[in-house]
């Protein structure tokens, strides 16, 4: 029972966390919440699939290509669904443009790639138990994606002014910093982030279209839980999620799981509508 | 039933269609309309594509043996993309604007129970293979008929196989969250119970949900012999097969017939997590000692003759859509095409043979498959879309 929460629990948290940092991403750079983080998910699995079990090409080029896909979509979702309702954005237009954009690639997918779900392949053939792939791929992909933006934030130029457009748009704009490319690019990076928890989570949640739905909801519950726009948070509470998830279900059973799940995500917010780790923001004036 | 008697029925159905040419007098000659509903997009569409090659090579055998009386029948296909709303709209136009003489379809029963009110509503004769219980009621619908088991039939098959063939006990039952699955456990585990095992663990688990471990945990800290699950969900199907083979936990597995699917076994981690895996089918289109029955080889060697492939599919679904098709050219044949003639015919169909099942129909029971032919078959057995009888059969 104990490994089967903690395996299970940690590589799923694993992939709602990176799920939560893709909202993120998108929120710092545009104050938006873009609906869009579920199905860069999606399509991370999705297209691992076509590129290794259909094209055959080998795991390390399918995931290049696969991230590529994730940047490329992430700066269309910016320039299509977010760009053109920024300047009404206390209208939040951006819900309908982001869902609508979502719903329609999913649509795409479905028609193209099958409304079944297919297996994701095996990267690493290491017989099944704890050591298998599905468990600690997704949790190394966290990690690697929470040490990469700290280092990019901390330590780059671009991350400096990705944090400047994050904090205050109108000053970093005044100041010469070109935040529509600098949106653009987080998009970008967003992109990257969700394919990845799709790619990487993909031999347990199978390529499958409906996963889209799955991750937006399941991916915002962590930034909810641990503020929004804080990636640490989102880890944090992706992980939480996970555990308690898997927990419940071995408790309960699969069907009160998510009764179990949604009752401390409301409680929590009821206590703390901030978030576990977030600051209450003032309100300027 | 055997084989000089099944193979006299179908002569005798070709024969009396090729008499029609024999009556070139008849003031009559524009096609006779048949509306046809199946899925051939969408996530319900593996059914009716395998349904519509039957179909559609019935219809082609009966038309060039001069067609019903010398009338060519002309299928009129609408594809419901497995949407309970198109095939509504589908109905209506069928119905209404093409004036068919008959409805077969559709083929999956979230449609089936959106569009069958209507088909009785507009007073048109509907055959149809849902296995849905209500979906067939004589005073509700009147015309509407089934060429298939009832859910009932189907879970009650299962339920013989794991208690009176199996001898198994303790029993298991599962499904995912959708209306099918949640009906079925629902009504299955009374009759489980009725029959005497013991259900020590029934749920409903949503398909989405990637890790069915703690699941299968409780059933085996509960002592289950057997795990019975109900969905048409492969990725739900295959994680439970996938954690059994994982758990080493060599229980039988015991259910619905997409255990058995391509979709199913492309999932699968290991190809032996099939093993010990037996899924619904019908006794006319599984292998006996290694033979099909000889309705079902005749009919496998005029699929290979027209070129009908079938090696994607299920056996029983062409065979299904072959036989409807016949059994409504024979109702045209001797009723005409006054509505309700055709169902005073169909009241009268009795024991009437086919590749896929044996059919008889009643003024009180329009349920017209025998429960001695819903059996469980192995489902690593797979060749030319059939399966082996399960062992013990």
């Amino acid at each position: 029972m104990l490994e089967s929460i903690v395996s299970y629990g940690l590589a799923i948290g694993a992939v709602y966390a990176l799920i939560g940092i893709t909202y993120n991403v998108m929120y710092s750079a545009s104050r938006v919440f873009s609906f869009t983080a579920g199905m860069l998910g999606m399509l991370g699995g999705v297209l691992g699939a076509v590129f290794i079990s259909r094209l055959g090409l080998n795991a390390a080029v399918a995931l290049v290509l696969v991230l590529a896909c994730g940047a490329v979509i992430g700066m269309v979702t910016e320039v299509l669904t977010v760009r053109p309702v920024l300047k009404s954005i206390e209208q939040h237009l951006y819900v309908l443009s982001t869902l609508a954009f979502a719903l329609m690639v999913q649509q795409v997918t479905a028609i193209e790639f099958g409304t079944e779900a297919q297996p994701f392949p095996v990267l690493v053939p290491i017989e099944s138990g704890w050591l298998d792939q599905k468990f600690w791929l997704p949790l190394l992909a966290c990690a690697v994606t929470i040490v990469g933006l700290e280092l990019l934030y901390r330590r780059t130029l671009i991350g400096r002014a990705f944090l400047a457009i994050a904090e205050d748009s109108y000053a970093a704009r005044a100041l010469g910093l070109p935040e529509t490319r600098l949106r653009l690019a987080c998009y970008a990076i967003a992109g990257v982030i969700g394919a990845l928890a799709g790619f990487t989570g993909a031999q347990m949640l199978l390529a499958y279209f409906g996963n889209q739905a799955i991750l937006n909801f399941y991916g915002f519950v962590p930034v909810a839980l641990g503020g929004m726009g804080s990636n640490r948070g989102a880890v944090v509470g992706g992980l939480a999620l996970g555990l308690f998830q898997q927990a419940a279900a071995v408790m309960f059973g699969g069907l009160h799981a998510a009764i179990a799940v949604f009752v401390v995500f409301i409680v929590v917010l009821l206590l703390r509508p901030e978030g576990l780790a977030g600051a209450v923001s003032g309100r300027r004036v | 039933m055997n084989r000089r008697q099944i193979l006299a029925g179908s002569a005798a159905g070709i024969a009396a269609m090729a008499t029609g040419l024999a009556a070139p007098a008849l003031a009559q000659s524009e096609p006779i309309k048949i509306g046809y509903l199946p899925a051939l997009t969408g996530p319900s569409s593996s059914t009716g594509i395998g349904m519509t090659r039957g179909t559609e090579l019935a219809v082609a055998a009966i038309n060039s043996s001069g067609g019903i009386n010398g009338r060519p029948i002309e299928l009129i296909i609408r594809d419901t993309q497995s949407d309970p709303t198109k095939a509504v709209n589908a109905v209506a136009e069928l119905t209404q604007r093409q004036r068919a003489s008959l409805i077969w379809g559709p083929l999956n029963s979230g449609e089936a129970l959106a569009a069958t009110p209507l088909v009785a509503r507009n007073g048109v004769p509907m055959v149809h293979p849902c296995w849905v219980d209500e979906l067939i009621d004589v005073k509700k619908y009147p015309m509407s008929f089934r060429n298939a088991p009832t859910n009932t039939q189907v879970g009650g098959g299962a339920n013989h196989y794991v208690v009176d063939v199996l001898k198994l006990k303790k029993v298991a039952v599962i499904s995912d969250t959708t209306g099918y699955g949640t009906a079925s456990v629902n009504t299955y585990v009374p009759m489980l119970r009725a029959k005497g095992a013991e259900v020590v663990y029934s749920n409903h688990v949503d398909a989405a949900n990637p890790d069915l471990r703690p699941e299968l945990m409780r059933m085996r800290a509960a002592g289950a012999e057997v795990i019975m699950p109900w969905s048409v969900n492969a990725g739900f199907l295959s994680r439970i097969l996938n954690t059994r083979g994982a758990m080493g936990w060599d229980v039988p597995v015991v259910g619905q017939t997409t255990l058995g699917s391509g979709q199913t076994r492309a999932l699968l981690e290991k190809p032996e997590f099939w093993n010990r895996v037996y899924s619904n089918n019908f006794r006319n289109c599984c292998y006996a000692n290694g033979q099909l029955p000889a309705s079902a080889a005749e009919f496998v060697t005029r699929l290979k003759g027209a070129r009908v492939e079938f090696n994607d599919t299920l056996l029983w679904w062409v065979a299904n859509g072959w036989d409807a098709m016949f059994i409504i050219a024979e109702a045209l044949k001797a009723a005409g095409t006054k509505a309700q003639d055709v169902v005073n015919h169909f009241q009268r169909v009795n024991r009437r043979p086919g590749v896929f099942g044996t059919i008889s129909w009643t003024a009180d029971q329009h349920n017209g498959f025998l429960d001695s032919e819903v059996v469980m078959c192995e489902v690593n057995s797979l060749r030319d879309g059939a399966f082996n009888l399960a062992p013990g059969y």
